[in-house]
């Protein structure tokens, strides 16, 4: 379970902010003042870090870090 | 070009003195210039929020904010490619940058090129890796030389002669890293960091305000006026597939550039740069909204301004002589504070990788950090007079360097987790890597996607390919960061080399 968790969080980064670009390459809707596409990758700068937290605490847990 | 503002002037050269004041402060201690990792990498002493404070100094430049708002004046959207490409970079940091950071402590190496002389007992890979690193730093420096150049043509034209103090202010800049080793721009990229945060969100609020009456309603006008420049092309030389492989390959390049592996090695312990890669990518924050600035400029500034220009014409049309003086000094100190790093990064690998392993391999200590610390001059040198002389002799290694920079990955990720990776392997790979790019670049025929997708394609592939013929030997044989990364095989090969 913890392995798949690790994996997804790991993938989702570069899923979000490489392959589903053409999915959100569109103005509308205007989110926080921001037209699409840029909202979007607004988000995913405050995301990432979350994946990275993630992960960090799932190795740690595990015992991998020294 | 329109005269110049004596107030934004006075300020700019004001600020510029105080930080290089500080950059000669930060070295009173004669223990910065002791050993070359004492002036390289500072002992490797820096706290978590230092290398912050270094890193992001050292990859948000001058030429990331002209650069960015011109681009996003003539292309748009294309841009945001710098979004992905820096959040990514730290994502994919966070994976290989500890382990290379604990191997370097260990056998107590100061550049990349170190690195790869130590894992792959070969001097010939540290020297390429050494020379690529240096070709593809030089012409960087010289594009921070360009943004302060730019920037004192607008504050000074009819008060300065803006070559004479662009050539004063660098030959500072190397003087204080002369003295002062990495200390000099930690210290001072404290207050460039403060500068940019403070100035650029500054701008951010209140260039709308001015020229539209609010975020929404410039928002609104762009979506109407000019909604082309808010999505990604879908056709056209660069469209969609573009944006992601030079996003992608950015990312992966980012930390061999000797620069920013000299900010990373300051680092005090592992855990410092896990929480870096961590924190970084908020820096970005301000990017995506520096993009926005450029949007501004194509809305507001007159149809034929230069793009080279967007962003510091729109700082003179809208502000009155304090506020231009404080963006001005802002976008110089983001052009001399990474120049100082960067001389650092390419100096280091000049004296240590090039001359030490390459030319007179018996040189050491006291003689090696002086010929270490010197080559700053020469190497800032060579960045102002390409740059003033054969200005356009460097474009073309400007555009391939991140391209030319990506290809050293397999010698220095793709290692630490390999253990059977081979010299012989690695070294091909990098050759067929630059030759692919340059060949793609010059011939013109990339298909849309970025040269150096390409060139790193063509060199994994070599790798894997290659990688066979020469195992045996790698398999069988150690070395000390071998052992360090994979732990000893000893029994094994000990059992081999009797002939058991």
């Amino acid at each position: 379970m913890k392995k798949i968790i690790l994996v997804l969080l790991i993938v989702l980064p570069f899923l979000a902010q490489l392959v589903v670009l053409p999915f959100v390459n569109r103005i509308d809707p205007i989110v926080l003042g921001l037209p699409f596409l840029q909202f979007w990758l607004f988000l995913w700068i405050v995301l990432t870090p979350f994946c990275t937290f993630g992960i960090y605490q799932l190795q740690k847990s595990q015992g991998g870090l020294d | 070009m329109q005269q110049g503002n004596l107030t934004a002037l006075s300020i700019t050269i004001c600020i510029i003195l105080t930080v290089v004041l500080i950059g000669f402060l930060a070295g009173r201690d004669k223990a910065t210039r002791s050993s070359v990792e004492e002036w390289s990498v500072g002992g490797r002493r820096f706290g978590g929020l230092l290398v912050w404070f270094l890193v992001g100094a050292d990859l948000y430049t001058a030429y990331t904010f002209l650069g960015l708002t011109s681009t996003a004046y003539t292309a748009g959207s294309l841009a945001f490619f710098a979004i992905p490409y820096s959040v990514l970079a730290y994502f994919i940091s966070y994976f290989f940058l500890p382990k290379l950071w604990k191997v370097a402590n260990h056998h107590k190496l100061t550049t990349l090129a170190d690195y790869a002389r130590e894992r792959f007992d070969s001097k010939l890979l540290s020297s390429l890796i050494a020379i690529v690193g240096v070709l593809m730093l030089i012409p960087y420096i010289c594009l921070q030389l360009s943004g302060i150049q730019d920037t004192l043509q607008v504050a000074g034209t009819g008060f300065i002669n803006v070559k004479v103090v662009v050539i004063t202010s660098f030959f500072l800049v190397a003087l204080y890293t002369f003295f002062s080793g990495i200390k000099g721009p930690t210290y001072t990229a404290i207050i460039k960091d403060v500068l940019v945060w403070a100035i650029m969100l500054f701008m951010v609020v209140s260039l709308p305000i001015m020229h539209f009456g609010g975020w929404n309603p410039m928002v609104d006008k762009i979506v109407t006026e000019a909604p082309q420049l808010l999505t990604i092309p879908t056709e056209g030389p660069k469209g969609i597939p573009w944006f992601i492989t030079a996003s992608f390959v950015s990312a992966l390049a980012l930390f061999m550039w000797a620069h920013a592996a000299t900010g990373v090695f300051t680092a005090k312990s592992a855990d410092a740069i896990r929480k870096n890669a961590l924190y970084l990518p908020l820096y970005n924050i301000v990017l995506i909204l520096v993009v926005f600035l450029g949007f501004i400029a194509f809305l507001v500034l007159p149809d034929g301004t230069d793009p080279r220009f967007a962003l510091l014409a729109l700082i003179q049309t809208s502000y009155g002589g304090i506020g231009q003086g404080l963006a001005y000094s802002t976008i110089a100190l983001a052009s001399l504070i990474p120049c100082s790093i960067m001389a650092i990064g390419a100096s280091n690998l000049f004296a240590n990788n090039i001359y030490r392993d390459l030319i007179n391999p018996k040189v050491k200590g006291a003689k090696l950090t002086m010929i270490t610390r010197g080559m700053v001059f020469v190497v800032i040198g060579l960045a102002l007079l390409f740059g003033l002389v054969f200005p356009q002799a460097l474009v073309s290694l400007q555009l391939l360097g991140v391209s030319g920079m990506v290809q050293i990955f397999p010698a220095i990720v793709v290692s630490l987790f390999w253990r059977n990776q081979t010299r012989e392997a690695t070294i091909l790979g990098l050759l067929v890597g630059l030759a692919v790019t340059f060949t793609v670049y010059s011939t013109g025929t990339s298909l849309g996607i970025y040269e150096g997708f390409w060139g790193l394609m063509a060199n994994f592939a070599t790798v894997v390919a290659l990688n066979p013929l020469f195992v045996k030997k790698a398999k069988f044989s150690t070395n000390d960061v071998k052992d360090y990364l994979f732990g000893r095989k000893s029994k094994e090969i000990d059992l081999v080399r009797k002939g058991a």
